[in-house]
């Protein structure tokens, strides 16, 4: 990240047990990531302490010493005042500031026109609570017990998820989530440090080995002219293309408009987990040519021309690189049904056609391979950050990256003594509300997320009988004021309205989402999430959708629906 | 670190570490039940007992914090007759069901009666517990198996943390249960399974492996989890190219001993009948390329709003190589016509680190774009 140099976990999961004070924001962990959790309840019946800042009350909420409910949106007035409290109390780490990091005048500058007060008019958040989640965190202060480290200053650790992401100031959340740590010297040092919890099994790996729009493998810039160079040579082209690409959602704009003609998407399902279906399904209509490689016939596969059956991750080998950077070796459990293929064998022939066809034969010799092994080979002298590994140094545990050459044990916890970019940089950052806005015809907020029994747009959940049987059809969460606005009780048929769409589903009338706020998960085909979401305030760096806030409406169907 | 002797073998280990996880990170196997290295020390079984010098009696270890210059002995001809006793009196209260039992192979108390050569009770059995409860499709609860060792209890709050279950009633009616014994369902269970883990007998099983096979029976592959970013090391125990169960692996690993429900039990979507098995060409494309005579359309209603919608309505089948050929030369034509930005390419946080790789390489080094994204953000 612009911060420190890295968009990954700093520190590793094993860790956390051992911190004296553990900030979650934006994390539904025990849901999202259950495993995370129990180090966390480990480290709180240890006697750490656990600040919970949040809209929704998460089931971790029932463990958390200090739990803070902001209004939705205004999160970031919180962290702002936290920091403002840090500096007017002296809570900060001096020696760090002055030595390993810049841009503090200016950071601190903004900081204080954020006093408590004003977060807490805004955010609704007791200034009494912001003060002592600023001095729990700064200080690393327990609950009770003693430290597992014997510094002055008890170790405090930042976990977030897509709850701070997923919205159209993403990017600001996160340099604040960055700026806190240097703040306090919360980094570089273990159970401390800036940990984003990610979704998918390998959307480390997908970023780290260069699918994304602006930089090859490794996070070299797609714009460095140096980089380009150096692939050219390594993957024996004669030249890289050296602008930055469309991402999802743009890439959605550019097929309405028929400038982009053909997609190739291998396992994912933007019918579902894309922001503004409606949009989603236009776009895909109007392409010339849509290809899906898959394991089931998703939402998207619907709209296809060709459909390739692909592996899945029970039925392959490889590697998968897990949020706190490990790189890990999969092995196959059974073989693949019928034709099906994993998703590199099918990779690898189509580039060889595409070769031959554009009359390049002699690249298409480099796409014989023998394995896997024989791939990751090529990726790790392709990216410098994997550079180090191989398949026989990955058994038993995998390594961490950074891990630059053979000798390297790999990297547990990032920035110790040095930040990877040099100087730990203080971002200045504003609060900035979220984009949509509220008004009398759409009053209430949705926010879409995960429940613990199904995953991503539910492909592979949903078609897992236990995990169904837990939890069979959709429902969004509803507060009981506002439900009793509109006269739902728990259970009854709802529609939900955005300036986007429509989508019906059940209610589930709950304390834990506060009056307001709307929680509907995107798992369910039957209730499409994404038909409500908005596709135009992306954040202006990461490209984010606001997937956290649509205004919307609830109506009790009309009589006439008969689904 | 302070230094103290087991069975002779002077071991090096942190101030505070109970003698019986000394012993057993030193290879050294102390019988134990009720202990878990994950979990607090309870106490309750008492087959840990080893003799201490400067002791009369025996002590248990997994209640005994390791001091400097302790000698340890974990054998001998008196802790030998406790444990029988032990096992015998645990023997009067558990089915000796073990000829039929899916637990057996893996299950401690059988492992410990024939350690030590416990054929059957000395005592008059009874079976104080008979409950059987199969009221979800996660795990079995077969009481009259249970030895009431706690660790269900202690890893549902202490790791978990929902306390789900707990010790009910007292004496003879004593047993593990939910409030008011009611169903799993109702009570704060998230079906994490991970009380079935470390449940030492048949008491808590995974329904999926019930008459399936043996411990013996079942080949293991360690992978790793498909669901989210934590990366669970998960050993699958495989028949016949079926999953039988998924459990944690005992290799090292992120999670240690423990799950969740996905990772334990979600991974039966592999084998769902709706599977994609073979490359398919929807119908019109099929038509105007002379594949096939019947002249369809894609309708216009979104596939979200069709209720189960199903896929040969809308392909025919083909072999990978007219797959192949059709992807290919529509790419290149489009790419000819409209040159390389024209493409786009979507990759998989579900795909592999290779495949990844692999993609991004043919948008970028073949096809010449850098329209290649995944669904990081979403
Ligand atoms: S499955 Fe998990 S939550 Fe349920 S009782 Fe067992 S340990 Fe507790
Ligand atoms: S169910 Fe298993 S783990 Fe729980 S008390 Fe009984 S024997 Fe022990
Ligand atoms: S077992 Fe659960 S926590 Fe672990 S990787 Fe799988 S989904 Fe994540
Ligand atoms: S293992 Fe020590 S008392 Fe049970």
């Amino acid at each position: 990240m612009q911060a420190f140099g890295s968009g990954a976990m700093t520190n590793s999961i094993d860790e956390i047990r051992d911190a004296d004070c553990i900030f979650i924001t934006g994390s539904n962990t025990a849901e999202a990531h259950p495993v995370i959790s129990y180090e966390v309840v480990r480290a709180v019946k240890g006697g750490a302490n656990l600040i919970i800042v949040d809209p929704r009350r998460t089931p971790l909420v029932d463990h958390a010493t200090l739990y803070l409910q902001p209004h939705p949106g205004t999160d970031i007035y919180v962290f702002l005042a936290m920091m403002h409290i840090i500096i007017r109390e002296g809570w900060l780490d001096e020696d760090l500031i002055q030595s390993e990091t810049e841009g503090f005048e200016a950071y601190s500058e903004i900081v204080k026109d954020y006093p408590p007060e004003r977060a807490a008019l805004i955010s609704g958040v007791p200034e009494d609570q912001i003060q002592l989640a600023a001095r729990l965190y700064a200080l690393g202060e327990r609950a009770y017990g003693d430290s597992h480290y014997q510094d002055a200053r008890g170790h405090s650790t930042i976990l977030y998820a897509m709850g701070i992401t997923q919205r159209s100031n993403g990017t600001d959340s996160v340099m604040t989530m960055a700026n806190m740590s240097m703040l306090c010297g919360q980094v570089g040092k273990p159970s401390t440090g800036v940990n984003p919890l990610r979704g998918q099994a390998n959307v480390q790996g997908a970023c780290d080995v260069g699918c994304l729009v602006n930089v090859f493998p490794g996070y070299q810039r797609v714009t460095d002219e140096k980089a380009r160079k150096k692939l050219v040579k390594t993957w024996k082209v004669e030249s890289l293309p050296a602008e930055v690409g469309l991402t999802i959602v743009e890439a959605t704009h550019a097929a309405l408009e028929g400038k982009v003609r053909a997609m190739y998407i291998m396992g994912e399902n933007p019918m579902m987990s894309d922001p503004n279906t409606n949009h989603v399904e236009q776009a895909f209509r109007n392409l010339d040519f849509l290809v899906v490689q898959d394991i089931f016939p998703s939402e998207t596969a619907f709209l296809a021309h060709v459909l390739l059956p692909a592996a899945s991750s029970l039925e392959k080998d490889g590697t998968f690189t897990n949020s706190e950077r490990r790189v890990q070796l999969l092995q196959g459990v059974i073989a693949p049904p019928g034709e099906a293929l994993p998703d590199w064998a099918i990779t690898s022939a189509i580039a060889r056609q595409v070769a031959i066809k554009m009359g390049k034969d002699s690249a298409s010799k480099q796409w014989e391979f023998s394995g896997t092994a024989e791939i990751f080979d090529e990726l790790a002298a392709s990216t410098p950050i994997y550079g180090g590994m191989s398949f026989d140094r990955l058994e038993p545990q995998g390594l961490q990256w950074p891990c630059p050459d053979q000798e390297h044990p790999g990297t547990p916890i990032l920035h110790v003594g040095k930040f990877a970019r040099g100087k730990g940089k203080f971002n200045p950052v504003e609060a900035r509300d979220p984009a949509e806005k509220t008004d009398e015809e759409y009053p209430l907020n949705l926010s879409t997320g995960r429940v613990l029994y199904h995953y991503h747009s539910g492909t592979m959940t949903r078609r897992s009988a236990p995990l169904h049987w837990r939890e069979p059809h959709s429902y969004a969460e509803i507060n009981p004021e506002d439900a009793a606005v509109v006269d739902l009780k728990d259970g009854d048929d709802v529609d939900i309205h955005s300036r986007r769409g429509v989508v019906h589903t059940k209610t589930r009338i709950s304390n834990d989402v506060p009056p307001g706020t709307i929680f509907l998960a995107f798992h369910w085909r039957e209730s499409p999430a994404n038909r409500l979401t908005q596709d135009f305030a992306l954040d202006p760096v990461a490209k984010i959708p606001e997937y956290k806030f649509s205004a919307v409406r609830l109506e009790k169907p009309s009589a006439k629906r008969n689904n | 670190m302070i230094t103290l002797t087991i069975d002779g073998k002077k071991i090096q280990i942190e101030e505070g570490t109970n003698v019986l996880e000394a012993a057993l990170r030193n290879g050294i196997d102390i019988p134990h039940l009720c202990y878990h290295s994950d979990l607090s020390v309870s106490g309750g079984c008492r087959l840990c007992q080893v003799e201490v010098e400067g002791y009369d009696q025996p002590v248990t270890s997994c209640g005994m914090a390791c001091a400097e210059g302790l000698v340890i002995q974990t054998q001998s001809e008196r802790l030998t007759a406790i444990r029988r006793n032990l096992i015998d009196i645990f023997l009067a209260d558990h089915p000796l069901d073990c000829v039929t039992c899916d637990k057996a192979g893996s299950c401690l108390l059988q492992k410990y009666a024939y350690e030590y050569g416990v054929k059957e009770t000395s005592y008059i059995p009874i079976y104080s517990k008979t409950l059987y409860q199969d009221d979800n499709p996660f795990f079995i609860r077969d009481h009259q198996y249970c030895i009431l060792c706690g660790r269900c209890v202690r890893v549902c709050d202490e790791i978990v943390g929902v306390h789900a279950i707990d010790f009910a009633n007292r004496g003879f009616e004593s047993h593990i249960a939910t409030p008011y014994d009611g169903p799993m369902i109702d009570s704060s269970c998230v079906f994490c399974g991970n009380c079935v883990e470390v449940c030492p007998t048949a008491a808590l099983l995974p329904v999926s492996r019930l008459k399936r096979g043996r411990e013996w029976d079942l080949e293991r592959v360690d992978s790793i989890c498909g669901y989210c970013g934590v990366g669970c090391k998960i050993e699958y125990a495989v028949k016949d190219n079926e999953i039988i169960y998924a459990q944690a692996s005992v290799q090292e690993s992120v999670n240690g001993s423990f799950l969740c429900t996905k990772g334990r039990y979600g991974w039966d979507f592999a084998v769902n009948p709706e599977r994609l098995t073979q490359p398919m060409v929807r119908r019109d494309l099929a038509y105007s390329l002379g594949i096939s005579t019947e002249n369809w359309r894609l309708p216009k209603v979104s596939p979200l709003d069709i209720d189960k919608p199903d896929v040969d309505d809308y392909f025919i089948p083909v072999d990978w190589e007219t797959a192949y050929e059709i992807v290919s030369s529509k790419l290149v034509d489009i790419v000819k016509e409209s040159g390389p930005d024209a493409i786009v390419g979507l990759a998989s946080a579900r795909c592999t680190n290779e495949e990844n790789y692999l993609f991004q390489k043919l948008m970028r080094a073949v096809i010449g774009t850098n329209n290649v994204d995944h669904c990081a953000r979403l």
